[in-house]
């Protein structure tokens, strides 16, 4: 149904005429922080649609918004009735007919969803206080109380085309299942919910000598491969975070938080890797949380005793001996160096700053001093 | 199948100010297998991830064929890659794991269980079809890898470090199965390693890398014999080139290297290249392979000016050859290589001629080779 279907049979209804008109974000923004008949909304200032707003006797509607522009509903009747307002406010919500949302004449049922329940979910991240539970009305059928496994995926590349839902849809039910649940959040992110049967591997059992996989071992070898597929098969370079499963229609928006997070650190702290794990991110989390002023002073203190930590042989030495748990055997053939000359390595960086990375005690301090020059060197 | 032409490439990264790989000019003739090769942070993953489609490219033009393909995403580029994770998908069989990528390209069901059969017994993992990855041991994951490739017959195999993850036995028989399969397959191959061993063997042609610059393209034998400079001198061969600071001096119209304990003759046909570059009587870096210190008595007859006395500090003897760790020619230790039967051993004095025939000379500044400029 088109804009002109449903707005003439509006104005007949509460017998008052309507106007469709545009504002900027900052207008809107205004309006709203001027709203004298309701409080301010709870998602903060950011439009959605069939948000509403009061001011000296007009009352608005927002139909539809994009990064710079809000279109909204404008109705000079300051009588209009709450149930009023709320029916009106709950008919766009379900039917997003403006012109802005051009592209949901033509998606899917599934496609239209997604779209609003992302709109919900980015509302609530943005917000001060965001709301946790799902409202009704987005719940897409039982889907969302099965356990799943989330994946949030943010592409790279800058020239890409704006990726189409149903492309990358398809690919993630050929590759994962039908049972996957792809909602789009900002610009070329994604939340992917995929099947937690996933993890469940019952041809192995004839493998009895196998090495039962811890389920962080499972999620992160299905990362891997999904990387793999997504950088071969779609556009190229992404990053991917996974979480251990959930129920989405409880933990939509505690998942997004914590997938964002940690792709955020991941970022920040290992640049160059692309597969994210909540669980291998928990000292750069405690890290990320001390003031940037305290960072760069201890930094600073412990960089004063030595220039051997911002050597890239030294960098790229103490990186895998940390990865490979302080084993000096291990870490020399990784390198491809001998084993003399690794420890000849940790010999001068004992002489050097007195600490032995060989020493549990030692090699903490030094892979926090190694986490936090990666963060500050860039700044 | 096709060649692929790298035209000024640079990759830049946002908030550097450096470029990660500078002005890369490659023409990588169809079938050829092509190998980039140097230290980590070299830039040849990057430039192998650019070909890939992985990473944009910021400026230049890369052509796959005929087609420049700056702007076409991995998947249309007709390339099939093999990396050092081989990321395996954990949830599908070996069968499937091959099959995917012709799924999703729509072949028939036919095509695509003839092409996995048939890679499958290339690879000898026909009895591996219905395992999962987790049930594979590191060089069945690596030869489910390459089966993931070669399904798809494309135009270009790119492949990252692909048997880093292995033990070196098995390195040694993967590096030859590769090279086996790619000519098999007549396939245009880009293949970057780390490994000077698997670069020298594997490669029709090597790309010498560091700092995001080529520092030379050549087949393996101009490489090792006739490196540009001191990079790829010292960077190709092991155990490595030596090099010796010293000065070229002219007495009785004859050449000498002159250095701590050396004082050796070029031979006349070098020493005229020195004397018409302007090189007499300046510093150099002499550069002589392991293997071109001899001690058998019949080369030192016949190279009295080019003897050199040292110290052996420790001598290695790996059954067929021996390193000799060797002090007295000039500031540095010096490795020879001899013969494993050689009676040397650890503390005693030694005489060795060193054969200037095979010596490069490298500028000072510069530090390219003078004979190769």
């Amino acid at each position: 149904m088109s804009k002109t279907d449903w707005f003439k049979p509006l104005q007949q209804i509460l017998n008052c005429p309507i106007h469709a008109v545009t504002k900027t974000i900052a207008e809107w923004k205004d309006i709203v922080s001027a709203n004298e008949a309701a409080p301010k909304p709870k998602q903060g200032l950011i439009p959605y649609v069939g948000q509403t707003a009061d001011h000296n006797g007009t009352i608005w509607f927002v139909a539809g918004y994009n990064d710079s522009i809000v279109e909204l509903l404008e109705i000079d009747r300051p009588t209009l009735l709450t149930t009023e307002k709320e029916l009106i406010s709950w008919t766009l919500q379900l039917n997003e007919q403006s012109p802005l949302h051009a592209k949901s004449g033509t998606a899917s049922d599934t496609e239209r969803s997604a779209k609003k329940l992302g709109e919900w979910i980015q509302r609530q991240l943005e917000a001060d206080e965001p709301a946790y539970s799902l409202p009704d009305h987005l719940m897409i059928g039982n889907r969302l109380y099965n356990e799943m496994i989330p994946f949030l995926l943010v592409t790279e590349h800058t020239n890409a085309k704006q990726t189409a839902y149903a492309e990358l849809e398809k690919l993630l039910k050929s590759f994962l299942s039908d049972d996957v649940l792809l909602i789009p959040l900002k610009n070329q992110e994604w939340l992917i919910w995929g099947p937690s049967s996933l993890l469940k591997d019952e041809d192995l059992d004839a493998f009895d000598e196998q090495e039962e996989e811890s389920i962080e071992e499972s999620l992160a070898s299905i990362a891997i491969g999904l990387h793999e597929m997504l950088a071969s098969e779609w556009i190229g370079e992404c990053q991917l975070a996974v979480a251990h499963p959930a129920t989405p229609a409880n933990s939509l928006v505690e998942t997004a938080i914590l997938l964002r997070e940690t792709i955020n650190l991941g970022r920040k702290f290992h640049v160059g890797t692309n597969i994210h794990l909540p669980w291998m991110l928990q000292l750069e989390r405690l890290l990320n949380s001390i003031p940037e002023s305290q960072r760069t002073k201890y930094l600073e203190q412990s960089l004063k005793r030595t220039d051997l930590f911002v050597e890239s042989e030294m960098l790229g030495t103490l990186e895998t001996f940390f990865a490979l748990d302080c084993n000096v055997s291990e870490t020399a053939k990784k390198l491809y160096i001998h084993r003399n000359t690794l420890l000849y390595r940790l010999d001068k960086l004992k002489q050097e700053t007195g600490l032995d990375v060989r020493l549990f005690r030692d090699a903490v301090l030094v892979k926090i001093i190694l986490l936090l020059y990666k963060v500050t060197k860039r700044n | 199948m096709a060649g692929v032409r790298l035209e000024g490439i640079y990759k830049k990264y946002p908030g550097s100010d450096k470029a990660s790989v500078t002005d890369v000019n490659l023409d990588i003739k169809d079938k050829e297998f092509l190998v980039l090769v140097g230290p980590s942070g070299c830039g040849k993953s990057t430039t192998l991830r650019m070909i890939a489609g992985l990473e944009e490219i910021s400026e230049g033009k890369l052509y796959i064929g005929d087609r420049l393909v700056n702007d076409v995403a991995p998947k249309d580029r007709d390339i099939a890659m093999v990396f050092q994770s081989y990321a395996l998908y954990p949830h599908m069989n070996v069968y499937q794991n091959m099959a995917f990528g012709l799924k999703l390209r729509k072949f028939k069901k036919a095509d695509i269980d003839k092409r996995v059969r048939e890679a499958a017994k290339i690879l000898d993992i026909e009895h591996l079809l219905d395992r999962k990855p987790k049930a594979l041991s590191g060089g069945q994951r690596q030869r489910v890898a390459l089966g993931r490739a070669i399904v798809r017959e494309p135009q270009v195999f790119l492949m990252d470090e692909p048997l880093s993850n292995l033990d070196a036995k098995l390195r040694g028989q993967m590096r030859a199965e590769i090279s086996k399969l790619t000519k098999r397959l007549e396939t245009t191959t880009i293949y970057v390693t780390h490994d000077q061993i698997e670069a020298m063997t594997m490669g029709d042609r090597i790309v010498v890398m560091k700092d995001g610059f080529i520092q030379q393209t050549a087949s393996p034998e101009e490489l090792y014999n006739h490196p540009k400079n001191i990079f790829v001198a010292g960077f190709i061969g092991a155990p490595s080139m030596n090099f010796i600071s010293g000065t070229l001096s002219e007495k009785g119209g004859s050449v000498y290297f002159k250095a701590s304990g050396v004082d050796v003759l070029v031979p006349e046909g070098k020493a005229a290249s020195l004397r018409s570059k302007g090189y007499i009587g300046k510093e150099v870096i002499l550069g002589i392979r392991p293997e071109d210190l001899h001690e058998e008595p019949v080369f030192m007859e016949a190279s009295p000016n080019t003897i050199v006395n040292a110290n052996v500090e420790v001598a290695e003897n790996l059954g067929h050859e021996m390193y000799l760790y060797l002090n007295g020619i000039g500031t540095d230790t010096v490795i020879a290589r001899v013969d494993g039967r050689s009676t040397i051993r650890d503390g005693v004095s030694v005489k060795l001629a060193l054969d200037m025939n095979k010596a490069h000379l490298f500028d000072k500044e510069s530090e390219l080779n003078i004979f190769e400029n």
